[in-house]
């Protein structure tokens, strides 16, 4: 073993609370079903309280020491054992979860209390385990340091995800959470059927082992094709998308934000972990280009068909399909830069931030969408007067979370455009900058359009038919000024994203 | 920290405090009153600040205000057009119950346009921009017509598109910028320097054209003032349209002769000199006929700063910065005087008329005014060859449109003849006339581009009369046959765009029934098959 691999099997300082991250949420949500009813959600708003302060430590621990966040588990060194790890990569996806979880929590305060006079509603009951459920799950793929471990996680987050779709209890949304769980099994078996390959030809899933040992031959890259391909079906990249829409649209709108702007990230992130840290060896630049290509062909029809949908949750889940489109784009950048010799360091921070401001901007937008309904009783684009009057902050935070998605300045979407583009033209890959700036302009279009649409003026005598809590409004407008003014991310001394990397990335041969 | 710091940090800070305050309902509802007040640091701050920028942030990324001479020059003029507009636009609120609307875009446009003047750093600017086309795309929403609508939605879409290329061409900038400056006054060193000079130099020119309003991308001009509010068509036409005036300005390397770009932009910019007299005089509407103007005004612009860069003439910027000066003042005071003729009888009617006249004559050129002075500054830069008698031509008709409107501006006046303008009206229009004759003349010898009794002598005078003679005969042929002229739409080319649109739309159609194909089960479920296949292929086949 390599001095620099046993360095990254030492648990360090702050290490434990890795497993804390994991286990604190899980926790939780045992106990909040041990007790039930109310008591779900006052579980819940403490244990979303207690890991938003733990993300925070491991953040804090790995700026202290500047190296990744390592735990083994009793002390059984990988192969063996299990090791928990979190680089700068995981730590900001871990603060981002945190961040996005709590606003969640907040505006679902409203939607999922348990009503006075009945001891226990399913709904919230459901609602509030699951949450912190798919939490847990989340945290587990961003910190796990072994394949087969990151496997239960993907499985745990799917099966915690799912029901959410279906909380209401309608046979169509039965019906989309069942596409949904169908598809992302599907999607499951790949990987499944690829860990087996690798773990058959290396011996080991330990993520820096592995990637140490893999080399470009046919049992790694079947390996990769197979779970690369596995994770794209549970990130809904198109044309793998058929179940998006139906489920992230039926879901109520504080699970279509965690579905939309969490779920499919879990996914998303562990095939970047694979690509990068794992297969740097082994990843070509046509293969980063063809995911690349569907990234694209994402963003063009997925905005396309957002700007056709009548219903605003359709559109803005139709909007997510276009946004995971440009998750994709930093593959064969990233790629590009590696096999230039270059630090691949521009393309993966755009990427992540890319991944961040979506995160925080389409959860708003989802929780923004649910205020409208509310508020009118129907969510129809065509006929949203009046909103604007009613609830001018929740418009401000659709606009806002909006000029996010565009890539307006000094929003999060603008950073990670202008490092994506700017790697786009260093590379010689202009095309993708092309695609970025097309996607920028058609996501425009149909921001406006609703915006303008909710600043028409209410009919005569109109009233709405519920009064949103002001915190429920106040939650949306902050999450939504997350993402805008993430763009302050680049006044960031350190480069956080890229501390405690596990690979080094200069090691693709020109 | 100091003065001079301090005067170019509240030009910018104190309209965006006061937006920034607008979240409170209360304030919102007193904040008409102020919006005349909101310009007057960015007004000290063109008169009094020096020339070292204003820096903050930290080793990662530092945002930089400073003070150079066109924008000085730019700033001075526009932030006197900010402050009477505002007045007028206080005096307009009165009279509607939901001022908030407007308030909150006006002051969103005006942080963005002093910021745009003022920014000295690449993404600065560019975010600025961004404030500025959001905001201005919010006043002509505040039409509150449907027309209104079509036209912010055209605005912001075309502004959009001309920032998609921007962005491009500033990524490509900033990757040649040396030691990663992101200083705008290197600019122009590196792209003379730079591996993608053309390409970086085309995108910038495009995305800023198109915000120039140059033809064929023209046609947001007139359909975004005509719908917006005057004042705010006064402030869009005047100032807000420059910030892509000063930015080529600052842009283009003008030290190096590049006729490949200089040449094609300039032929543009004529182009668009002619177009906007030519389909100007076709419309019957005051505010279409000056935005029809503007086109043309802004395409004269652009050819004086492509000709500069044809030659290599370092002067140009100057001058193109007083010329654009001088019709920021003109415009904007005229689109003010549509309003006061609209709410003025016609018993006093030359008391508007007369002094309107003498503004409109002056953007032809009218000698002893401020735009005798504009087009003197920008002679040597376009010399005596073709450009300069294209110059010429282009006076000529810019007189015929601008008797056109007069015309139009007669015929405009409030039904009931002993009507008068209420003086928050007449106030602000008349600090703008006097500011459009006296700050040129008061400017003119300060830039250093001549003394003004230069513009005194016979040859000069009569350089500046003959056009406006000779555009005197087209104009009296229009007034006798001009009912006989085709009706150009308002917005000329955007009914072909809104064609293309509508395919665009019926491609959508399809675009949404092929993916309704692709989310079937079966087809789905084929994809992720061919998908790991695709994806093993493609590992594969590179070593």
């Amino acid at each position: 073993m390599s001095p620099s691999l046993s360095a990254q099997n030492l648990t360090t300082l702050g290490g434990l609370l890795l497993v804390l991250a994991i286990l604190v949420p899980f926790a939780g949500m045992l106990i909040g079903f041990v007790f039930g009813g109310g008591n779900a959600q006052r579980v819940a708003l403490a244990t979303l309280a207690a890991g938003l302060a733990i993300a925070i430590a491991i953040a804090n621990a790995l700026a202290q020491s500047g190296k990744a966040v390592v735990y083994i588990l009793g002390g059984w060194m990988p192969p063996l054992g299990v090791a928990l790890r979190a680089d700068g990569l995981s730590v900001v996806m871990l603060l981002t979860v945190a961040v996005v979880i709590c606003g969640i929590g907040v505006y679902a305060r409203a939607d999922f209390g348990t009503p006075s006079g009945v001891k226990e509603a399913r709904a919230p009951l459901i609602f509030w385990l699951l949450l912190l459920a798919v939490w847990g799950s989340l945290n587990l793929v961003f910190v796990s340091g072994d394949l087969f471990t990151l496997y239960v996680a993907l499985e745990l987050l799917t099966f915690a995800a799912v029901p959410l779709v279906s909380l209401d209890g309608r046979t169509e949304t039965v019906r989309s959470a069942l596409r949904y769980l169908l598809y992302a099994l599907l999607g499951s078996v790949l990987y499944l059927l690829g860990a087996v390959l690798l773990y058959g030809a290396y011996g080991t899933l330990d993520i820096p082992l592995l990637a140490a040992r893999v080399r470009p031959e046919p049992a790694a890259w079947a390996a990769l094709a197979l779970m690369i391909a596995g994770l794209l079906a549970k990130t809904a990249l198109f044309p793998l998308h058929l179940w998006l829409p139906p489920a992230h649209a039926g879901a109520p709108a504080a699970a279509s934000a965690v579905l939309s702007g969490l779920v499919i990230k879990g996914s998303w992130f562990l095939a970047m972990r694979l690509w990068f840290d794992v297969f740097a060896d082994v990843v070509t630049l046509p293969a980063a280009q063809t995911l690349a290509a569907l990234g694209a062909a994402a963003i063009l029809v997925g905005n396309v068909v957002a700007l056709r949908q009548t219903r605003l949750k359709l559109l803005i889940a139709y909007s997510t399909v276009a946004q995971i489109g440009y998750l994709f784009l930093m593959f064969p950048l990233a790629t590009g830069l590696a096999t230039a010799g270059l630090d691949s360091a521009m393309a993966v921070n755009g990427g992540m931030l890319q991944a961040i401001s979506h995160a925080t901007a389409k959860a708003a937008m989802f929780m923004a969408a649910g205020l409208v309904y509310t508020t009118l009783g129907h969510d129809r684009v065509a006929d949203l007067r009046g909103v604007a009057s009613a609830l001018p902050m929740t418009v401000l935070a659709f606009a806002l979370a909006g000029a996010s998605l565009i890539g307006l300045p000094p929003s999060g979407g603008f950073l990670a455009k202008w490092l994506l583009i700017s790697v786009a033209i260093t590379t010689a890959q202009w095309w993708w900058a092309l695609v970025m700036l097309v996607g920028g302009l058609l996501t425009s279009v149909y921001v406006f359009i609703v915006v303008v649409r909710t600043l028409a003026p209410a009919h005569v005598g109109w009233n709405p038919k519920t009064t949103v809590p002001r915190y429920q409004q106040a939650a949306v407008l902050a999450l939504a000024l997350c993402s805008f003014l993430l763009g302050a991310a680049v006044l960031c001394p350190v480069d956080v994203t890229q501390i405690g990397r596990t690979v080094s990335r200069n090691t693709v041969l020109p | 920290m100091k003065a001079s710091d301090l005067l170019i940090a509240t030009a910018v800070g104190a309209p965006l405090a006061m937006l920034l305050a607008c979240l409170s309902p209360a304030i919102r509802k007193r904040m008409p009153t102020l919006l005349g007040f909101a310009p007057i640091p960015a007004l000290a701050a063109a008169l009094l600040a020096d020339g070292t920028p204003l820096m903050f942030g930290n080793a990662q990324f530092e945002f930089s205000f400073a003070m150079d001479k066109p924008g000085a020059i730019l700033l001075t003029v526009a932030a006197i057009l900010w402050i009477a507009a505002g007045a007028y636009a206080t005096t307009w609120l009165r009279n509607t119950d939901n001022a908030g609307g407007l308030v909150v875009c006006w002051l969103m446009t005006l942080t963005g346009c002093v910021g745009v003047f003022l920014a000295a750093d690449i993404v600065g600017f560019y975010f600025l921009l961004a404030v500025l086309s959001v905001g201005a795309s919010g006043l002509v929403l505040q039409g509150g017509t449907l027309k209104a609508l079509r036209a912010s939605a055209v605005y912001l879409g075309v502004a959009l598109l001309a920032e998609a290329f921007l962005l491009a061409g500033l990524v490509m900038l900033a990757l040649v910028m040396p030691h990663g400056s992101l200083l705008i006054r290197d600019a122009a060193a590196a792209i003379s320097t730079s591996p993608w000079r053309d390409l970086t130099l085309g995108l910038l020119v495009v995305g800023l054209g198109i915000k120039a309003g140059l033809v064929p991308l023209h046609f947001w001009m007139p359909l975004a003032y005509d719908a917006a509010p005057i004042p705010a068509s006064a402030v869009m036409s005047g100032a807000v349209v420059k910030a892509s005036a000063l930015a080529l300005i600052r842009f283009l390397p003008f030290d190096a002769a590049l006729p490949d770009f200089g040449l094609p932009l300039a032929a543009i910019g004529f182009f668009g000199a002619f177009y906007g007299v030519a389909i100007g005089v076709t419309q019957s509407e005051p505010k279409v006929v000056l935005a029809y103007s503007s086109v043309s005004q802004m395409g004269f612009l652009v050819a004086v700063i492509g000709m500069g860069l044809a030659v290599g003439n370092a002067d140009a910027a100057l001058a193109a910065s007083f010329y654009a000066a001088h019709h920021l003042l003109a415009k904007g005071a005229l689109f003010l005087a549509v309003g006061v003729v609209a709410t003025t009888g016609r018993h006093r009617l030359w008391l508007v008329l007369l002094p309107a006249a003498v503004l409109a004559l002056g953007i032809g050129g009218l000698p002893l005014t401020g735009g005798a002075l504009a087009k003197l500054a920008v002679k040597p830069v376009l010399g005596d060859g073709l450009a300069g008698l294209l110059a010429d031509l282009s006076a000529i008709g810019t007189t015929m449109l601008m008797f056109h409107f007069l015309s139009r501006l007669a015929a405009s006046t409030a039904s009931i003849p002993s009507t008068s303008a209420p003086v928050g009206f007449a106030l602000p229009w008349l600090l703008m006339f006097v500011a459009a004759i006296a700050v040129p003349w008061k400017s003119y010898p300060l830039t250093g581009i001549g003394i003004g009794s230069y513009a005194f002598q016979p040859e000069i005078l009569w350089a500046a009369s003959w056009p406006i003679l000779i555009g005197i005969v087209p104009m009296l042929v229009l007034w006798r046959w001009g009912r006989h002229l085709p009706q150009m739409p308002e917005g000329d080319l955007m009914t072909v765009g809104e064609r293309a649109m509508r395919k665009v739309i019926t491609w959508g159609y399809g675009l949404e029934r092929a993916e309704g194909l692709l989310r079937r089960w079966p087809v789905a479920t084929l994809m992720l098959l061919a998908l790991a296949v695709f994806l093993g292929r493609m590992l594969i086949d590179w070593r």
